[in-house]
């Protein structure tokens, strides 16, 4: 090919790049601001929305106090809320048995319908159990309640062997399920047992302000195939980037 | 956190300054009046077939216009009964969708539903023609725009209930049969369409549901599982952790709901594993804590109605927020205690209270039309029920109340001037606006079709539904 060949060729592409890159609809900040300020926006329902996290989150005293200071109702009884909390705190420091009495006090359908639930729950409790050292009762209680659960379901089987190869070892730091031990297992537990009462009262079990916050990330992201406009990058501040054309 | 007021700086004195900041809340009073048009996107939607634009000679359109029969003999391709409705679909939805019953299918059962341009042309059978498509019962094929159709799905005929229906979200059409999806396809005609019904041999009769009946396809619950796919897409997106207190504290910092952040704050502290919110140089670069006490004790007054004592304390602590009597602070809390002795049945109070402090407001230009439907408020007897009786709920006094805190916001001196106009906003509100522009600008440069972000909606979605 003659080199003027190719000098023509090269200069096409990029007429086609050029036009590629400025058929993006580019928006000033300017007029980006005018379109922000004219959104509207109701008061109340941004309340509602720090309602849905308080109650959802659990902050009972925090709620009755907005609902206060603000005038915004709960979405559920604030009751249920304490209750909740109680069951979740008493996982969250290894009374599972008081956990499980309180749930039943609750709802007892939560249990009844939940199987995987309330074997996390008896699991939690044999964990307690390894943790305090009684073994005699440990074995007696994986005996008892959790083997039935185990030749019903193969999933809980293996949990459940996993669960009492704590047993074997003196040393727990040498064992290599030793993370059943840790804290966060409690954690993990306490949250499941607070998503199923949450859903059984008809609530969503996760508040509403993470995937609004995460919609935001996904509509910029849409909006960045079509058009150029200062962009909130930084979601703690909600400032506003000028567009880096 | 000072506890003292802040010396009247004469860099915020100006009230020209500062009232452009708070006009926007007059604007907010003026939207309740409108009663917020929520989800109305000022669309009207089909209700009955076009009887003008019709294939008049080949068809009778019955009185109620929403059944359809076909009074000529088939002789051939072009003598089709074809009916539009009286209006296009409307767009800025999720969906729209419409159904037709076959109630006679006469000699050949070439009934067919489908969507069309309003230029289509009226002899011919939706999908026949370009820009148009149409999903066919004697064959059960989908036309759109060549002679021939695919196939698509089962035939129709007397008895069934057929639907068609556009997706916006994914630009496709849809049909039913008798309550379940029967396929979809590619839309790829732009512009308004028009929701079509055609019949072709003697004796077909069809009845249309604009809505007005129940459907028999549960379009509720289709739009519901579109949403669900749209929103798993959205929850794998990571966002950093504990993102959302933080967002809440600064919120509750940013109105002065003092008590219910403490609350929140111990709440916080006190859960497993605690949770650390103080992100240092979010919070302080706004400076948000300014005058925490004071706006919290402001707020408080003007929800319990003590307007007097609200003026008085802004008048000790803040004066230049109502030094000008014609400020929007003064003009909302004025109102305010007017609207508080209408809410307890003092008239006449109100109305000598009216002639001292409101008058002044008649005939100003940016206050005439509020004050006027305030004034109303004394024309009913029982106000709370009558078109000006939002100025008797919560949300008013949330407006004066956030007016007010707003007014205390920009005295603040360590705030520079370009910074002043930040505390208009929360974050978590700044994050709501731009959420809501950047889905109402894709809509736009996507054809002006599709659902926006309705924080109105989210929240009163059905939580029942998972």
């Amino acid at each position: 090919m003659s080199l003027f060949r190719i000098f023509v060729n090269q200069l096409e592409e990029d007429d086609e790049d050029m036009s590629q890159a400025t058929s993006k609809k580019v928006i000033t900040r300017e007029e980006w601001e005018k379109k922000l300020n004219a959104v509207k926006l109701r008061k109340e329902d941004m309340n509602t929305l720090v309602m849905n996290f308080l109650v959802t989150e659990g902050y009972v005293e925090a709620a009755e106090k907005f609902q206060r200071e603000s005038g915004t109702k709960p979405e559920i009884d604030l009751a249920t809320i304490t209750d909740r909390m109680a069951v979740k705190k008493a996982v969250q420091n290894g009374n599972v048995e008081d956990a499980i009495e309180k749930v039943n006090d609750l709802n007892p359908e939560i249990l009844d319908t939940n199987p995987e639930l309330f074997f996390h729950l008896q699991q939690q409790r044999l964990i307690e159990l390894i943790r305090q050292g009684r073994t005699e009762e440990a074995l007696e209680f994986a005996q008892e309640e959790l083997a039935p659960r185990g030749e019903e379901n193969q999933a809980f089987l293996e949990e459940l062997e996993k669960t009492v190869a704590l047993l074997v070892f003196e040393d727990a730091s040498t064992c290599p399920v030793k993370e059943l031990l840790d804290i966060s297992h409690r954690l993990k537990t306490a949250s499941e047992v607070n998503a199923a009462i949450l859903t059984s009262q008809s609530h969503e079990k996760d508040p509403k302000l993470p995937s609004l916050l995460k919609m935001l990330i996904w509509a910029q992201n849409q909006l960045d195939e079509k058009a150029v406009y200062p962009h909130i990058n930084d979601l703690s501040t909600g400032q506003l980037e000028d567009p880096s054309v | 956190m000072s506890s003292s007021p802040s010396p009247a700086n004469s860099a915020n004195a100006g009230n020209g300054g500062q009232d452009l900041n708070l006009l926007h809340f007059l604007d907010k009073v003026r939207l309740a009046a409108t009663g917020d048009a929520k989800e109305d996107e000022g669309e009207d939607s089909p209700t009955e077939l076009n009887t003008i634009n019709s294939a008049g000679g080949f068809l009778v359109v019955s009185p109620d216009k929403l059944s359809v029969k076909y009074t000529n003999m088939n002789l051939h391709g072009h003598d089709v009964g074809v009916v539009q409705a009286n209006r296009p679909a409307p767009v800025k939805c999720l969906t729209y969708y419409f159904e037709i019953f076959v109630k006679d299918s006469g000699v050949k059962g070439q009934v067919a539903i489908g969507f069309t341009k309003e230029s289509f042309k009226m002899r011919r059978q939706p999908g026949w023609e370009v820009n148009s498509c149409g999903y066919h019962g004697d064959d059960g094929f989908l036309y759109r725009g060549q002679g021939k159709g695919e196939p698509f799905g089962p035939k129709y005929t007397k008895d069934d209930t057929v639907g068609g229906g556009i997706n916006y979200a994914t630009q496709e059409f849809f049909f039913t049969k008798n309550g379940a999806i029967v396929g979809k396809i590619p839309k790829d005609i732009k512009g308004h369409l028009f929701p079509t019904v055609a019949v072709h041999s003697q004796n077909e009769e069809v009845l249309v549901n604009f809505g007005k009946k129940k459907f028999a396809f549960d379009i509720t619950g289709y739009e519901v599982s579109e949403r669900n796919k749209q929103q798993m897409a959205i929850e794998k997106i990571s966002i950093p952790p504990n993102i959302g207190y933080g967002l809440v504290k600064t919120y509750l910092l940013h109105y002065g709901y003092e008590e219910t952040l403490d609350a929140f704050n111990l709440a916080t502290k006190t859960t497993v594993p605690p949770i650390n919110i103080d992100q240092g140089n979010a919070i302080d670069e706004d400076d948000s804590s300014y005058a925490l006490k004071q706006r919290k004790t402001l707020r408080q007054l003007v929800r319990n109605g003590e307007i007097d004592a609200a003026m008085v304390k802004l008048r000790e602590w803040y004066p230049q927020t109502v030094q000008d009597d014609k400020s929007v602070v003064c003009f909302l809390l004025h109102c305010q205690h007017f609207i508080e002795l209408v809410r307890v049945g003092k008239l006449e109070e109100g109305v000598k209270y009216g002639r001292l402090e409101l008058a002044k407001f008649v005939g100003l230009t940016g206050f005439q039309d509020i004050i006027e439907d305030c004034f109303a408020l004394l024309v009913y007897e029982k106000p709370e029920e009558s078109p000006v009786g939002y100025f008797l709920e919560d949300s008013h006094k949330e407006l004066v109340a956030d007016a007010v805190n707003a007014a205390i916001l920009s005295t603040n001196p360590n705030k520079r001037d370009v910074q002043k106009s930040c505390h208009l906003h929360s974050h978590l509100e700044k994050l709501l606006r731009q959420l809501t522009v950047c889905c109402l600008e894709r809509r736009s440069l996507n054809g002006d079709q599709g659902e926006t972000f309705r924080l109105h909606r989210i929240l009163n979605n059905n939580s029942s539904r998972r």
